[in-house]
């Protein structure tokens, strides 16, 4: 029998955006249909317990908005003209039936508008789950972990009304293995564009992360391998191009040009804030004891700094910008941020004060996800690319 | 010190300059224009480069750092890409080093740069994404008068009576062109007219940058067309702004010239960094 030929980058790449620019979500679709019982639970950015949907059984969905390639005429009726706009195209998905499949919709705390899309949700669609996830703000284990690991609790509560099974603490332990996995996975690829940007360009790690919102974790797991892989096989020119971290992009999506566009300019980017949600947790999450309380204290002690999370000591806000420019020899920071998002711009002065006492250089522009004019964005990350190789350090 | 080259791919046309950087002594080994017509930008400027290579004694693996400009970041090959701004402004420095503003007027914008001795841009302003006032409008209305490009100059400088057109809209100043040419205006009285309305848009681009000093250096394609160079001078007289307008030679060069000049500087400081490491 002959061996199945493997994927190439630009194939793995391609399966990838196919994947996640198909906002009828046929994978997802397909995927449910296959075996009756199955659940379908979407999530928005930029955080949720994707472990607790697959421990009852169902397929985590990221409804990551409508991107630029839906046109939004009912979700504006919903908004005023100063709110961002992944609520506008959230509305535009639901009402346009390209989610009827999906059984349950969860809503982070990240901010107001998102919080009362949820209450929303609950109106417009009567007969479908709505969960609005109330992330801590307290990080101390009896208190915010305990307060976390209820909420936890709840949600099992609610997947299980919905399969109308209990989820046990074994299916728990599973799906955080095959989490963890991921995130294994994932980490590694950062740590490779970090040490080799030109062989992994940003473009197609987005759309690496992407794809796996709209799909088994499993599947997810093999893609991720093939593509590393197939990218420590090929070696791409490297450019003298500068190194910058992206901050902003927690939430409302960018336009694929956008990232590209970034590139192109003359920047590697080297780290990001990406859908987080798929490296969240830092490192592991354990495995041994009560699994609930594990996932609390991952998010209270080992996930990751953004904008929207809270910082209870005002000495390190903003430090993990820092951190993350000197860990992956960074050269700047590009703040670029939804408009109208709350989160990201009433954060981005305190940040870049942090920044300028640091003496790293910084720009900042904002986006929406249907951005199409990207000539002002690469003319501004054109220049801060070559005020960087310039002028910048020796 | 390197060699080092600069590819400036245009929306019109590619321009290649090599330069051997000695110190402060940089001498260019080669250069060359070409217009695109019709051809695929990124297969021409690689075409190019290795022929203007090969007219210098030179191949791809004697070049330290070969930078692209304008949309050439897409080129395989290059060692670094630098935005056109930060380019025209090198170059003009070296085109004439007392130039403390470039005015780079190309096929599809105008730009108005203010750097300081050393090139380093200090503030810049384009025009809006109109193509009114670009090169390529003024090709499109030569090509209605039936006149060759290179005519474009000398007859704009023949006109005795000039006809303002739209400085707006390049719709609505090809109608009046149309309209002129119905009335029996004179081709060159029409060109002055235009020549006149561009120079208009760009001098206030320049006074909008502030802080003019030194010489207004003209680079890109439309600074060799002596027409708008002549107009551009009136202007100023007419803004009331002091500073001499220039233009040279080599000035369609000025973004591949400072392309190479900045790859030299950027691989001395990779040098001295690896050095230092």
């Amino acid at each position: 029998m002959l061996d199945k030929p493997k994927p190439t980058t630009a194939d793995i790449v391609k399966k990838c955006e196919d994947l996640f620019t198909d906002l009828s979500f046929a994978a997802a679709r397909e995927w449910k249909e296959e075996k009756p019982g199955r659940i379908v639970v979407g999530f928005l950015p930029y955080y949720a317990p994707r472990e607790l949907v697959h421990a009852a059984g169902g397929l985590p969905l990221g409804i990551f908005g409508g991107g630029d390639q839906l046109e939004v005429i009912h979700g504006d009726a919903y908004y005023q003209s100063y709110i961002c706009r992944i609520p506008r195209s959230t509305i535009e998905l639901g009402v346009t039936g390209r989610l009827d499949f999906v059984d349950g919709m969860m809503f982070p705390s990240i901010c107001d508008v998102i919080r009362n899309l949820s209450g929303m949700w609950k109106i417009m669609f009567p007969t479908k789950g709505s969960r609005y996830i109330d992330l801590p703000h307290n990080f101390v284990d009896d208190l915010g972990g305990e307060f976390y690991r209820s909420e936890l609790k709840e949600t099992c509560d609610w997947l299980s009304g919905m399969t109308g099974r209990p989820i046990t603490d074994d299916a728990i332990r599973a799906s955080i293995a095959v989490f963890n996995e991921n995130r294994r996975l994932i980490r590694e690829i950062y740590q490779l564009r970090s040490d080799q940007p030109w062989n992994v360009p940003s473009s197609e790690l987005y759309v690496l992360l992407r794809a796996g919102m709209v799909i088994p974790v499993e599947d997810h797991n093999r893609i991720l391998r093939e593509y590393l892989d197939s990218v420590r096989e090929q070696t791409r020119p490297m450019k003298d191009n500068s190194r910058v971290v992206i901050c902003g992009m927690f939430c409302e999506q960018p336009p694929l040009n956008l990232i590209k566009s970034i590139e192109l300019s003359g920047c590697y980017i080297v780290d990001d804030d990406f859908i987080l949600v798929t490296r969240w947790e830092n490192s592991d999450v354990r495995l041994e004891g009560d699994p609930l309380a594990n996932l609390a204290s991952a998010y209270l002690h080992d996930s990751k700094s953004t904008p929207p999370k809270y910082e209870p000591d005002e000495a390190k806000k903003g430090l993990y910008l820092v951190d993350s420019v000197r860990k992956n020899r960074a050269e700047g920071v590009i703040f670029a941020m939804t408009s109208f998002c709350d989160p990201g711009l009433l954060e981005r002065p305190i940040l870049q004060s942090v920044l300028k006492k640091h003496g790293i250089p910084q720009i900042a522009f904002k986006y929406a996800e249907n951005s199409g004019q990207m000539q002002p964005i690469r003319e501004q990350a054109g220049t801060f690319a070559d005020s960087i190789k310039l002028w910048s350090g020796a | 010190m390197p060699i080092t080259a600069g590819i400036d791919v245009g929306t019109g046309a590619i321009k290649i300059a090599v330069f051997d950087v000695q110190g402060d002594r940089e001498t260019c080994l080669a250069k060359r224009v070409d217009r695109l017509r019709q051809r695929d930008p990124l297969k021409t400027a690689e075409l190019m480069y290795d022929e203007v290579l090969t007219s210098a004694g030179l191949k791809r693996a004697d070049i330290a750092y070969c930078a692209t400009t304008g949309e050439g970041e897409a080129l395989e090959f290059h060692t670094g890409h630098f935005y056109s701004m930060t380019t025209h402004a090198r170059g003009a420095i070296y085109l004439r080093p007392e130039s403390r503003v470039a005015l780079d007027t190309g096929a599809l914008h105008g730009r108005a740069i203010r750097m300081d001795d050393r090139g380093k841009v200090l503030n810049y302003k384009m025009t809006s994404q109109c193509a009114s006032g670009s090169g390529q409008f003024l090709e499109n209305i030569a090509r209605y008068l039936g006149i060759a490009q290179d005519e474009i100059g000398s007859l704009s400088k023949q006109a005795d009576n000039p006809e303002k057109v739209s400085g707006i809209c390049a719709v609505l100043a090809e109608t009046d062109v149309i309209n002129m040419v119905s009335r029996g205006i004179t081709a060159p009285n029409i060109l002055k007219g235009i020549h006149e309305s561009m120079a208009d848009r760009l001098a206030k681009l320049l006074k909008t940058i502030g802080g003019l000093d030194g010489a207004i250096q003209m680079t890109g394609g439309l600074a060799l067309d002596a027409g708008l160079v002549e107009a551009m001078k009136e202007a100023m007289v007419r803004e009331k702004v002091n500073v001499p307008i220039e233009t040279h030679p080599d000035a369609i060069f000025a973004g591949a010239i400072g392309a190479a000049l900045w790859g030299a500087f950027r691989h001395d400081k990779l040098t001295r960094m690896a050095e230092a490491a």
